[in-house]
């Protein structure tokens, strides 16, 4: 390039106006080239401009994501003069707490709250050392039928909950266990309950993809199944164990169904039941003529008392969750 | 002789393992499944310390699908029509996200926790909050006024169920968090060599998607067809759900394995096509 240049500008030296032209034009080519590589990249995907694209749609569906959260965080704060005024839309004036102390109070939350966690740790926990175990034997030991209960597990993962659930309130009625934490608690011990199989699967294929050797190794050291799992495979599993945990843990916090049949009438009852009752209370006041500008902020304040404990166990835990994700081969 | 040891040896360890899963399984599935197949063909009347046991045979199934069919046509016709028209759009969102989320830009990070929210919220009674509230909806809907051309050149059959998948839209991209996921962790199988190779060979990001990104991750399309058939069909919103209650035993029974045999033959029919576009694509 710079020879042919050289070259070039031999040739023209007796002529310098159109060589100055031709040193701008270049330049100004080089200007362009540089910008085009600035923008469009080596490849599309390395430029500025598709970097923009990608920016401009992340936004967006970000922001479709986070708007309800943040219609629910603004309105739970809303006292009445902002409630009426509609010049306020997002940013309210004042900040009034009386909604939230309110929801709280109809939420019986303190006794809620520790109810719920109590539930929700004490059933993601055992789910995931049953689930553990399970998908461990599924994906490296041998035991007869395993074809079958493959299979089986498959179609326990498919089936939805409304096939079984009548005889299972019966079962469970028979047991005495009605209005207590035992429906929910037990089958989690034995690797079920809530998407039970579904982290089954996900140990499965967790456990399916690594190395054979790790297995062999522990043999030829003599160490036996039971030693081989605790010691070795159930430490390794660390981000399949986060994925579940997390599912685990938000799902059977949120889940209204089962504690919805098995321990309505209860007193001792978990967030998701209450509010229901809570919905139940503001729609029979509504009904009975009562209405209120509050309902709303009221609503938006209870939503908000029940989303805040999963959001923080969330955030703590999204660097392990995202890696997991990543590492765990949640799929195979 | 000692080999043969050691394999029964084997065999019972991996019983061991595997014995309280099938224990449960016993219990709380295949128990109660067959049971309320069962009670599906009986007239179940609950009396103060006893339950009795008329059988009917297939009663309780010829009222719901011939006598009284109102509510499986009426009501869980149209749902299904309209989890037709989601399921497409969920895979195809979540797919765009999940290779989106997938390339390196500054900022990653904050974006996946955005983008994982939906795993915590739609699981919850607070989507149908959000639902009630309006949040929905999209209001570019109304604005363009899709609804009236819709009724106006659609069938109306099609165009209720595609107008409440428009007003829900936001709604579907929030049931879209687990199959996010899904893609998500199974493009990081995808070894980065072939992509290495593919762009020395001057393939361009289109192609190379087209070609390899895709081809890759048709086990994972398939993955998340299957869960989000099942996720739909146990949907908070899903009229059939609440229909199955403790009012009548045989009914509900009857109901929900009316309900079960369509789901099963859809996921059936999801595998029978993996099976055949997994063919298709290894034969090439």
């Amino acid at each position: 390039m710079t020879r042919s240049g050289e070259y070039e500008m031999k040739i023209e030296r007796g002529r310098p106006v159109p060589s100055v032209d031709w040193r701008l034009g270049a330049k100004l080519r080089n200007r362009l080239e540089l910008l085009r590589y600035r923008v469009l990249g080596t490849e599309i995907d390395k430029g500025i401009l598709f970097k923009l694209v990608v920016y401009f749609i992340l936004i967006n569906v970000a922001f479709i994501y986070l708007k309800p959260i943040l219609y629910m965080m603004t309105t739970m704060v809303k006292d009445a003069k902002n409630i009426l005024d509609p010049s306020v839309i997002w940013v309210p004036r004042s900040i009034y707490i009386g909604h939230l102390q309110e929801a709280s109070r109809m939420l019986h939350y303190g006794k809620s709250f520790l109810i719920s966690v109590s539930l929700a740790s004490s059933v993601s926990v055992l789910q995931v050392f049953s689930c553990a175990i399970a998908g461990y034997a599924f994906a490296r030991l041998d035991f007869p039928l395993k074809k079958l209960w493959g299979a089986l597990l498959l179609f326990t993962f498919i089936m939805p909950p409304q096939v079984t659930i009548l005889p299972t309130i019966m079962l469970f009625k028979q047991f005495g266990w009605m209005n207590t934490f035992l429906p929910m608690v037990v089958p989690a011990l034995f690797g079920h309950g809530l998407k039970g199989a579904m982290f089954v699967i996900i140990y499965r294929s967790f456990y399916s993809t690594l190395p054979k050797e790790l297995d062999e190794a522990a043999r030829i050291d003599g160490a036996g199944s039971f030693r081989l799992f605790f010691r070795v495979m159930f430490p390794i599993s660390r981000s399949a164990t986060v994925v579940v945990l997390l599912f685990a843990f938000v799902w059977n916090w949120n889940d209204f169904y089962f504690p919805s049949l098995f321990m309505f009438t209860a007193d001792n009852v978990p967030l998701s039941i209450t509010l229901a009752r809570m919905a139940g209370e503001m729609a029979q006041a509504a009904g009975a003529g009562e209405i209120t500008v509050y309902a709303e902020s009221i609503k938006m304040a209870a939503s908000f008392l029940i989303i805040m404990p999963l959001l923080v166990v969330y955030l703590v835990m999204q660097r392990w969750f995202i890696e997991g994700v990543e590492r765990s081969g949640l799929v195979e | 002789m000692r080999r043969l040891e050691a394999r029964t040896l084997r065999k019972l360890e991996g019983s061991l393992f595997i014995a309280p899963w099938v224990f449960g399984f016993l219990t709380f599935v295949a128990f109660p499944l067959g049971y309320s197949l069962f009670m599906s063909f009986h007239q179940v009347k609950i009396e103060v310390n006893r339950t009795q046991y008329v059988y009917i045979g297939f009663k309780h199934y010829r009222e719901i699908l011939v006598a009284n069919g109102s509510l499986l046509y009426e009501e869980l016709l149209p749902f299904l029509k309209q989890s037709m028209m989601m399921i497409p759009i969920i895979l195809v969102f979540s797919l765009f996200v999940a290779i989106l989320l997938n390339l390196k830009f500054p900022g990653r990070t904050l974006f996946r926790v955005v983008f994982f929210l939906p795993v915590i919220f739609s699981s919850g009674q607070i989507v149908q909050e959000f639902i009630t509230q309006g949040e929905g909806s999209l209001s570019m809907m109304q604005s363009l006024r899709i609804d009236y051309y819709l009724r106006e050149y659609m069938p109306a059959a099609w165009a209720s169920p595609i107008e409440s998948v428009l007003s829900s839209f936001v709604l579907v991209l929030w049931y879209s968090g687990v199959q996010i996921l899904i893609f998500l962790a199974g493009r990081q199988t995808l070894p980065a060599s072939v992509y290495e190779a593919s762009r020395i060979d001057g393939s361009n990001p289109w192609n190379t998607f087209w070609q390899i990104t895709l081809p890759g991750l048709v086990p994972y399309i398939f993955l998340n067809l299957m869960y989000t058939v099942v996720d739909l069909f146990t949907f908070p919103s899903n009229p059939i759900i609440s229909k199955v209650n403790t009012t009548n035993y045989g009914s509900s029974s009857a109901l929900a394995w009316i309900y079960f045999t369509i789901i099963l033959t859809f996921v059936l029919l999801t595998l029978l096509l993996y099976r055949r576009v997994d063919k298709a694509l290894s034969g090439r």
